[in-house]
């Protein structure tokens, strides 16, 4: 394999590894605070895409500017999805396929509201309007400033999620919910403002990774579902429950399908068209061998460790 | 304005209802009877459609006695054409192909449902396997469509006519499909309605309610939950082959997760657990797929820049949500679980014909995940 593709291929791996980590934190978020396998979760990052697709259309170029509208529309996407259909079926205790089904027909709902506006304005396959540089070439490595917008970014947002449920008393009861969500009720915690605080925080990152997603390739409405299975792959890496496992899991699910895709190819002549299939065979083969993922593999229980 | 020809929007309806109801009895069969959760319907519909596509191009040459043409790449007009004059000339051969399509299609799709069903028994939580169908199905789906050879990657392949193209006549020909398609699904509502009051059948409902006590009374359920997989998905299959019949052609991008979320829509619509809900679910989704090809045409005569095809798949998002929330058993609830038995004992000893109303269902799931108990606490 010639090194300058294993160099590029190794930069896209850290940068798309560093945007399915923020989308598999949420989903990870998600069911170990509500216990919800969120399907929907790929559509707040669409959301979020648009949103920034828009604000610069509209011609902001600031990112940080683009970055908070994706932030907000993709928590008021997310905590407007449990409002309207979650909680009010969670309170009628329902099964976990209907709330999973439920969060498939959010997911569509969202992912063709979304066509019909971008249909309706022409936003098919448009790019965010901050133009692609290079900053930095060393022999081989090339890294431009989306490189240098998206990988501060994302280990900035895990510091401070880190923090947050680490050292604050929001982080405190979120963690309270994940363990037991009985117990913590009967403690005093509120329950639904906490919830309602995950769910902006979790749709939040899906809208930031959703906006970052934008500045390296063109926004369409499927993008969201595209990248759901890999995601979802990086999340069960994780075992759905620890953080650093869920951050490992992104990056694992990131390299093989660019870098290990690649070396098979070169090695092997294997075909660039299986590579949608690497994230199935790492679902099918962590949940039949290791459904624990990560956090089985280092042999720590518990629930949503840092 | 347009002119709506009533017979063939008649023809045309009844026609998707054959076929959906096939999908539809199907996910019936495993998650309403058995309680499997098949999230992954689109990948054995997609089956029964690929195994057309490749029949088409293949078998159907052979079968006419004529040397068969490379289908993809720069042959691909000569293929089309190939079996466009076999399926209009020789409508023995075209029988032929689409009796072995039928059997190969409920084989192979049955023969992945099996095994797929033996891959619950060693995941550590339920949904997983809802995950695994799901993700499959799209990964098979993307593999498909990148691969070359195998229905000409996303290009498809076109003119996989419906057996009575022969004829012509374009009225009697989809009169005639029609037909095939409602009997289809005729044979499968009856089989599956006997299956469902059999004795087996209510084994496989004592394993949607309680999986520990149907074990504990005996009963096989690892093989029970394959062989419930084997049945629907060879009866999705068949459905996927009338889908690309009826459509005349065969694409991946026909067999995506909207495709499984419709299905699901039709058995939540009609009643899960309830045949003849799934019946009344597919009539009413084929008829409100044709008012929206009807409406999308009429919307963009009118010079309206609303795509109504979208408007469609957020309309089914809404009736999904709304039957979950506000009437989780369906149109037409299941209805109570009795026997012969059951009858001649209610009989002698007199009682009233007030029967207990049934506990299950209350969210059109499964009990034993309801409540803030186990499943919630694990």
């Amino acid at each position: 394999m010639p090194p300058a593709l294993l160099t590029t291929s190794l930069v896209n791996s850290i940068q798309i590894g560093s945007l399915y980590a923020l989308m598999a934190l949420g989903i990870t978020l998600t069911f170990s605070v509500m216990k919800l396998p969120n399907f929907a979760h790929a559509d707040y990052f669409t959301a979020g895409a648009y949103a920034a697709l828009i604000v610069s259309l509209s011609g902001a170029q600031n990112p940080i500017a683009i970055m908070s509208a994706a932030f907000l529309v993709g928590a008021l996407t997310a905590l407007l999805s449990h409002l309207a259909v979650f909680k009010p079926l969670e309170s009628r205790e329902v099964s976990l396929y209907t709330l999973i089904l439920a969060s498939f027909a959010v997911g569509l709902i969202i992912r063709y509201i979304l066509f019909t506006m971008a249909d309706y304005f022409n936003l098919f396959d448009l790019r965010i309007g901050i133009p692609l540089q290079v900053l930095y070439r060393e022999g081989f490595l090339i890294l431009s400033n989306i490189f240098a917008w998206v990988v501060p970014t994302t280990i900035a947002l895990v510091i401070l999620l880190t923090l947050l449920l680490n050292a604050t008393p929001l982080g405190r009861e979120m963690r309270a919910l994940a363990n037991n969500i009985n117990l913590a009720r009967v403690i005093g915690i509120p329950v639904e403002r906490v919830k309602n605080s995950t769910w902006l925080l979790v749709g939040g990152l899906a809208g930031v990774a959703g906006a970052l997603w934008s500045l390296q390739t063109a926004v369409n409405p499927l993008m969201g579902w595209a990248a759901i299975i890999s995601v979802f792959a990086a999340a069960i890496l994780g075992g759905l429950s620890s953080f650093s496992g869920t951050i490992i899991g992104a990056y694992v699910v990131a390299f093989s399908e660019n870098t290990v895709i690649l070396f098979l190819n070169y090695s092997f002549g294997l075909d660039l068209a299986y590579k949608p299939a690497i994230p199935f065979i790492i679902i099918i083969a962590v949940l039949l061998i290791r459904p624990g993922g990560f956090t089985q593999l280092l042999k720590r229980g518990g629930k949503l460790q840092r | 304005m347009i002119n709506i020809d009533i017979g063939a929007t008649a023809i045309a309806i009844l026609t998707l209802f054959g076929i959906y109801s096939l999908m539809a009895i199907s996910l019936n069969l495993e998650y309403g009877i058995a309680g499997v959760p098949n999230f992954g319907q689109a990948l054995f519909v997609s089956i029964g459609a690929y195994t057309a596509g490749i029949t088409y191009t293949r078998v159907l040459p052979l079968l006419a006695g004529l040397e068969s043409v490379h289908p993809c790449g720069p042959t691909m007009g000569q293929a089309l054409q190939l079996r466009s004059e076999i399926m209009a000339a020789q409508p023995l051969a075209g029988f032929i192909n689409l009796g072995l399509t039928f059997l190969i299609a409920a084989i192979v799709s049955g023969a992945v449902g099996f095994a797929v069903s033996y891959v619950t028994l060693r995941l550590k939580e339920e949904w997983f396997l809802a995950l695994v169908l799901l993700v499959g199905g799209e990964t098979v789906r993307i593999v498909v469509r990148g691969a070359d050879d195998f229905i000409c990657s996303h290009n498809g392949i076109s003119g996989v006519a419906q057996p009575f193209y022969f004829l012509r006549d374009p009225h009697s020909s989809s009169l005639l499909f029609m037909l095939l398609c409602l009997a289809l699904a005729l044979v499968a509502y009856v089989y599956s309605q006997r299956l469902a009051h059999s004795p087996y059948g209510r084994m496989l409902k004592g394993l949607r309610e309680n999986e520990d006590v149907t074990r504990g009374l005996g009963k096989g359920i690892s093989l029970a939950r394959a062989q419930i997989m084997l049945i629907g998905s060879a009866i999705a299959a068949v459905g996927g082959v009338l889908f690309a019949l009826n459509t005349g052609f065969v694409n991946t991008n026909d067999y995506v997760v909207n495709l499984t979320l419709d299905i699901w829509v039709m058995v939540v619509l009609g009643g899960i657990g309830n045949n003849r809900g799934a019946l009344l679910g597919a009539a009413l989704i084929a008829i409100l797929d044709r008012f929206t090809q009807v409406g999308a045409i009429a919307l963009n005569m009118s010079g309206s820049e609303i795509e109504f095809n979208y408007v469609r798949f957020i309309a089914f998002g809404l009736i999904l949500l709304l039957m979950l929330r506000y009437r989780p058993t369906g149109l037409l609830p299941e209805s109570r679980l009795t026997t012969n038995a059951h009858d001649v004992v209610r009989r002698a000893i007199g009682a009233s014909n007030q029967p207990p109303t049934p506990s299950r269902h209350r969210d059109g799931g499964h009990p034993k995940h309801q409540g803030g108990g186990a499943m919630r606490e694990t």
